[in-house]
């Protein structure tokens, strides 16, 4: 397995929608395949990083780069190998979804219109769920799950999908430890055995630490990028999290304590 | 009961009650495929706002022709331009995909064509003024073969359209971001929806007029949503009620003195009311069980004592 270049920044500037900067000066090459988490404090500009890897963001300053691709003037290539898995708010319950609709729209977005569902489709759908548990409610109505199931079912449309980079925002935030642990195992087998790379933005290290293999720290500007080990280091944590950051080490783990609760928006 | 066969025979062999339900069925193929899919996005406004922003626009067209700036400039021009003005500021408003931006977006540009047409009525002669509702309110029984064509263009270019796009018009309403980032060009989808349904909203109000238009663009949709899981069901239903409140709003108006869209607006709202009542009925008794309060304090019993005595039965 070769490696490539999965993310790279150079002196990469962006701004929210507001105009206030999001993130400056970021510099980094990430290698892939890998599973990697980008963390940070509310507001310290980790979804901004998601969208802009994306294009679905400009940078006001530098370039970033996927897979080799520039994320303004090559985006579709990009998105060709994109499964994207957004903050669970944004998806709208207006529509009447049901839980195989929302799946399947990972293996239908990949293709051309009409879009019909084949039964290969189909079959790839249900797979995805039972890996995350909810092959049952294949008919159940979207609206009707729980936060935790919802987001599974979010999981399981990335994993039906093709391509192969899968983009995390939060998705473990506001969900139940059953839900939590399930995506994390999930996404960490699906990782290893298919060459896939994860990038995942999350508050908190702690659930995926024995997963991730690179992790960016961000507080608007890269503070530190290295292993989980080398960011749990209470001197980094306080410079971003503040006084009360703490790190615990339990069984032979280091968790960090960070009195952060994760989701925040910039609309 | 055969005299009453026979006078409904009679009826139905008038022409223009013939055109009435011809139009009847085209206004709920609109209301099917356009008026569902601004519910499902959260604009349901939009009805309303594009069919004023449709009056400044035929105000414009007036002015124009009667300054003789433009003489060629028909008042309908004016209307459909300001419907598709409305879209796109509304489409602009809501690229990233939020409702409530783009429900902001209708309501000022509803308050801006309404302000261009009472301005612009100031210069366009007294006498002329009427005619402005006149190009744009249509009656179910007074259409003619051009109102039918229209409308009947207008309802096979949607039908076309939903057929061909559903699916995207519904990624791009459920989650415009994930639906971008896997690849779909949601901008370009976005702008056709809101596009395609202003012209709908112009054209069908100039047929049949605007109580009808509002009445079954948004009640029928928002009752069928409250009650049906899926999205093609929701299409079926949003036809089925609005035909159905359109003809017994078309009966209505051959037994008693009324005017059939008014009837047509009641039974389509009703049908709303009704399916909230349906829905409230049904996640009552779907509910889980309230604990009761035996329960309660054992619960109680077994915090005290530290959860050591373990549950007990009872």
């Amino acid at each position: 397995m070769s490696e490539f270049s999965l993310i790279e920044a150079h002196d990469l500037a962006v701004r929210y929608p507001d105009g206030e900067l999001a993130l400056y000066n970021v510099n980094f090459r990430i290698s892939g395949p890998t599973f990697m988490a980008i963390i940070g404090p509310n507001g310290s500009g980790k979804s901004t990083l998601l969208k802009t890897a994306l294009g679905m963001l400009k940078p006001v300053r530098g370039t970033m780069r996927v897979l080799g691709y520039d994320t303004v003037t090559e985006k579709k290539y990009i998105r060709r190998e994109i499964r994207y898995v957004p903050q669970r708010d944004r998806i709208q319950l207006t529509v009447p979804m049901k839980v195989k609709d929302i799946v399947l729209m990972g293996r239908l977005l990949k293709k051309r219109p009409p879009r019909f569902a084949s039964s290969k489709d189909k079959d790839l759908a249900r797979q995805a769920l039972r890996k995350v548990n909810m092959d049952e409610l294949w008919n159940r109505p979207f609206m009707e799950l729980s936060g935790g199931q919802r987001q599974r079912v979010l999981v399981a449309r990335a994993l039906a999908s093709e391509g192969s980079i899968l983009m995390l925002d939060e998705p473990l935030a506001g969900t139940d430890a059953e839900s939590q642990s399930l995506i994390v195992e999930v996404l960490g087998e699906y990782h290893r055995e298919n060459e896939v790379s994860v990038v995942m933005v999350t508050h908190d290290l702690n659930p995926i630490h024995t997963f991730v293999r690179n992790v960016l720290l961000l507080k608007n500007t890269l503070i530190g990028v290295g292993t989980p080990c080398d960011m749990m280091d209470l001197e980094l944590l306080v410079k971003v999290y503040g006084p009360s950051a703490k790190v615990v080490e339990y069984a032979g783990h280091r968790y960090c304590v960070t009195h952060d609760v994760g989701v925040d928006r910039h609309d | 009961m055969i005299d009453t066969i026979d006078a409904l025979l009679e009826i139905l062999s008038a022409p223009f009650v013939q055109r009435a339900i011809l139009g009847a069925f085209l206004v709920a193929i609109v209301a099917s495929t356009s008026g569902t899919f601004l519910v499902f996005r959260g604009l349901s406004f939009m009805t309303s706002g594009v069919a004023h922003a449709a009056l400044g626009g035929a105000a414009l067209g007036l002015f124009l022709q009667h300054s003789g700036i433009l003489p060629w400039f028909d008042p309908i021009l004016g209307a459909l331009l300001f419907s598709v003005l409305v879209a796109l500021i509304t489409g602009y408003a809501g690229e990233k995909g939020i409702a409530e931006k783009m429900e902001v977006a209708v309501g000022v540009s509803f308050a801006l064509s309404m302000s261009i047409a009472v301005l612009l009525m100031y210069y366009i002669p007294p006498t002329q003024v009427p005619q402005i509702w006149g190009y744009l309110i249509g009656d179910i029984l007074l259409l003619n073969d051009l109102d039918l064509l229209l409308l009947a263009e207008t309802a096979a270019i949607l039908l076309f359209l939903t057929v061909l796009f559903n699916k995207e018009f519904v990624y791009v309403s459920v989650d415009m971001d994930g639906a971008t980032a896997h690849g779909l060009n949601t901008r370009a989808y976005h702008y056709l929806m809101l596009i395609t349904s202003a012209l709908a909203i112009a054209f069908a109000t100039k047929a049949v007029g605007a109580i009808l238009v509002y009445a079954i663009m948004v009640a029928p949709a928002a009752a069928s949503n409250e009650l049906i899981h899926s999205v093609r069901g929701v299409l079926f239903s949003v036809f089925v009620i609005a035909l159905l409140s359109e003809m017994l709003g078309l009966l209505a108006s051959f037994t008693i003195q009324a005017s059939p869209s008014a009837i047509a607006g009641i039974i389509a709202a009703l049908s709303y009311v009704i399916a909230l009542q349906i829905r409230h009925f049904r996640d009552r008794t779907t509910d889980t069980e309230i604990p009761d309060s035996h329960e309660i304090e054992d619960l109680f019993t077994i915090m005290e004592n530290g959860g050591s005595e373990g549950v007990h039965h009872h």
